[in-house]
């Protein structure tokens, strides 16, 4: 475990960079295994199991880029790049000309460092890192965990800074794990919102779609709940002396909860009976409908195959 | 008397699985006949069986002790042992054998109206119903019984346990008859007039050939509680009851027809009158109560009809309007009603008026909440049974023969398949 940095630096990440991330991972990932031949492997070699497992872990490899201002360092946007698997370094030539044309487009921007994807930091991304040691000399390494883990409820975005610690008597550089928050553009935003509540592609029919939409709200309610109810408990604890006072935590909480929705007036209540109800006695009357139909169905099927006197000739069927 | 022991043994050791229970079920049908003419068996020789685990051998021979004349002494003592026989048994191993055990249980009804003390019979029959029941939307043959017993016991709240099911299959009309016409009987005597009229309904709009009893006396006192019930009369049966009906019950039962248009015209004396004239014909039908009933309900209706009309009025005036002796009486009518929830209106005892109000129901309560939930969660339940219906409707060869026949009209080419014109099953 990495310990934590003491560079002082705060890093600021945007979406835009996770999103790049995992989608280089995930198109690579198909690209090597597409899922039609997947499934005749899965005929042909059962050694090769579930298509999610790979037959060697691979990594994808890429560049940062972003600005520092001051010791804010903001990670805007990134690119992919190959890794030269003889020299096992990044492609040099390649990662040049991308930043020449990106400082065409925006002069602001330079590289700030590199990422791929892995659980862990290894010791072979020392010499990467070290080889973009000329370009940037504190560069940073962005880490993904590919690893879908649904208990997990973080982001499984890491990143590490170089520092040089006395190991053996050497000095050595080491990663060190450094804090970030994630920064957002309005644009962004709208982007990452677009991506997490991708509907289902034909559209559907309105039920799904509301279907698929009420599931959305209520998943966002139940982690909204599940949240505070971590704070509740921290502040019941903190209230019985379990935990020392922290002031400054107390006061963020206490703003927090100013911005929370207040739901406990009078008229509040009312109102939201008064369209609860509303709600119900209009799902009531399709309700209603609905049965009053299948009873036309079922009347009209038992008349035909019931009735006495049987009507023949000058009846139009209908097409 | 070897045949006895010999059945007793096998019951005791026939009774564990479901394959044992089947060959014992036929032993006992074979030695039924043997039994009967067996005088050893006698009312002791079933305490060597234990009626929750030999519960079917204990059926077969309980059904033989008592299918000739029981003499009035045992009486009481064969009513005590089928009842904890009722308690005790094991629905499963009574589920084989329901006619006799229905036989047996009609039998206790009897025996202990005999006793003329039906309530000992009515938590027993509860039981039994229950236990007969392969599910709560079939109708048995012992459903009539036992409201019968709470009638005639006066119970009727138990009986209205039994009616709160909806009954969905029944197996024949005649206990559908007496359950519906028993049910609307309990249900008067618990003043829901509303479930009565739904099941008096029923019975009075079944299907059938020729006029039936149960039916005729059923629309009688269905033409009694819609007076009390919507304060309205129609001299005409609802359009689905059968041919047979529509015809015939207007000439079975006149005074009732003439207590119902009088009603309509609202004039209370002329009401008395008629009911006074044909007193003796409701007091053989036994429902004199129930007309009274009707003719207080009279009042109501008038009261009713002036919520419509009028905003405010004082009390005397109500008096004088409905032919109410004094203001006394028609308040004591008006709280009554607001009390009953029949209407929405405040007294003014200051100066005697009545303001009459809107139905304050705003729907935006709690409760309305739960109300509203339990209704939709019963039409959705109503909904799929709808649905299985259709779905069995559209598998009967009947309804297909006869749609494939109008289809085969057309052969659009080899677009339609043509369906066949008989199923040969």
């Amino acid at each position: 475990m990495a310990p934590s940095s003491s560079s002082g630096l705060t890093f600021k990440l945007h979406p835009l960079v996770m999103l790049n991330i995992s989608d280089h991972f995930t198109r690579v990932k198909t690209q090597l295994n597409p899922p039609s031949s997947s499934c005749s492997n899965g005929n042909n070699n059962p050694s090769t199991g579930d298509a999610t497992t790979l037959p060697q872990d691979f990594r994808v490899y890429g560049c940062v880029i972003g600005a520092q201002k001051g010791r804010t360092v903001e990670i805007f946007n990134s690119f992919e790049l190959l890794l030269d698997p003889t020299t096992d370094t990044l492609d040099r030539s390649f990662l040049e000309k991308k930043q020449e044309l990106y400082q065409k487009v925006f002069p602001n921007f330079y590289i700030l460092g590199w990422y791929s994807t892995g659980s862990d930091a290894n010791e072979s991304d020392m010499n990467i890192h070290k080889a973009l040691m000329d370009i940037n000399e504190s560069p940073v390494y962005v880490l993904l965990n590919p690893a879908i883990n649904h208990a997990q409820k973080d982001l499984p975005v890491t990143i590490y800074e170089s520092e040089f610690h006395v190991i053996d008597g050497i000095p050595q550089p080491i990663f060190v794990n450094a804090s970030y928050t994630i920064e957002t553009v309005e644009a962004e935003r709208i982007s990452v919102d677009h991506v997490a509540h991708l509907k289902p592609s034909d559209g559907g029919s309105a039920a799904t779609q509301l279907a698929a939409h009420l599931t959305g709200i209520h998943s966002a309610i139940k982690m909204l709940n599940s949240r505070i109810r971590v704070l509740h408990q921290y502040l019941g604890a903190m209230q019985k002396g379990d935990i020392p006072c922290d002031n400054s935590l107390l006061r963020q909480v206490a703003s927090l909860l100013r911005s929370l929705p207040a739901a406990q007036s009078e008229k509040f209540n009312e109102d939201f009976l008064m369209e609860y109800n509303d709600k119900l006695l209009m799902s009531y009357l399709a309700m209603i409908t609905n049965c009053t139909s299948n009873m036309n169905e079922v009347v009209d099927k038992f008349n035909t195959a019931y009735e006495r006197n049987s009507r023949r000739g000058g009846r139009t069927p209908f097409m | 008397m070897s045949s006895v022991e010999a059945v007793i043994t096998s019951i005791q050791g026939l009774s564990s699985s479901s394959s044992d229970l089947s060959a014992l079920h036929d032993v006992l049908k074979g030695a039924s006949e043997s039994l009967r003419t067996d005088s050893d068996l006698q009312l002791s020789t079933l305490d060597q069986l234990d009626p929750s685990k030999h519960s079917l051998g204990y059926l077969y021979l309980l059904d033989v002790l008592t299918c000739g004349p029981v003499p009035r002494e045992k009486a009481s003592d064969v009513v005590l042992l089928i009842s904890r026989f009722i308690n005790a048994c094991d629905a499963v191993q009574i589920r084989l054998a329901s006619e006799k055990f229905v036989s047996l249980c009609k039998r206790f009804k009897d025996k202990v109206l005999e006793l003329r003390d039906p309530l000992r019979g009515v938590a027993p029959l509860l039981t039994a119903v229950r236990k007969v029941q392969v599910s709560t939307k079939r109708l048995t043959a012992l459903h009539p019984d036992c409201l019968q017993l709470c009638l005639q016991a006066k119970c009727y709240k138990a009986g209205f346990s039994v009616l709160s099911d909806d009954i969905l299959e029944v197996d024949q009309p005649r206990d559908f008859y007496l359950y519906c016409y028993y049910g609307g009987m309990i249900c008067i005597g618990l003043k829901r007039f509303q479930k009565a009229l739904e099941l008096l309904y029923n019975v009075v709009t079944a299907p059938m050939h020729v006029v039936n009893a149960i039916a005729l006396e059923a629309y009688k006192k269905y033409i009694l509680v819609t007076l009390i019930h919507s304060g309205q009369f129609s001299i005409n049966l609802p359009k689905c009851a059968s041919t047979a009906a529509k015809s015939n019950f207007k000439s079975w039962s006149t005074p009732y027809i003439e207590v119902g248009s009088c009603y309509n015209d609202g004039k209370i004396s002329e009401l008395e009158a008629v009911v006074v004239a044909n007193s003796s014909d409701f007091e053989k039908d036994n429902n004199l109560g129930l007309v009274k009933q009707a003719v207080a309900s009279l009042y109501k209706r008038n009261i009713l009809r002036l919520t419509q009309k009028y905003l405010t009025l004082s009390l005397q005036d109500i008096a004088n309007m409905v032919q109410l002796a004094n203001a006394k009486e028609a308040e004591m009518h008006v709280l009554q009603m607001i009390k009953d929830g029949q209407i929405h209106a405040l007294i003014n005892q200051k100066d005697g008026m009545v303001r009459f109000l809107e139905d304050p129901e705003q729907y935006k309560t709690s409760e309305m909440i739960e109300i509203m939930d339990s209704v939709i969660q019963r039409t959705i339940g109503l909904s799929k049974n709808l649905l299985a219906m259709d779905e069995s409707l559209s598998c009967d060869p009947l309804y297909l023969g006869k749609v494939g026949r109008e289809r085969q009209r057309y052969d659009f080419g080899d677009d339609f398949d043509t369906v066949p014109q008989k199923f040969s099953m």
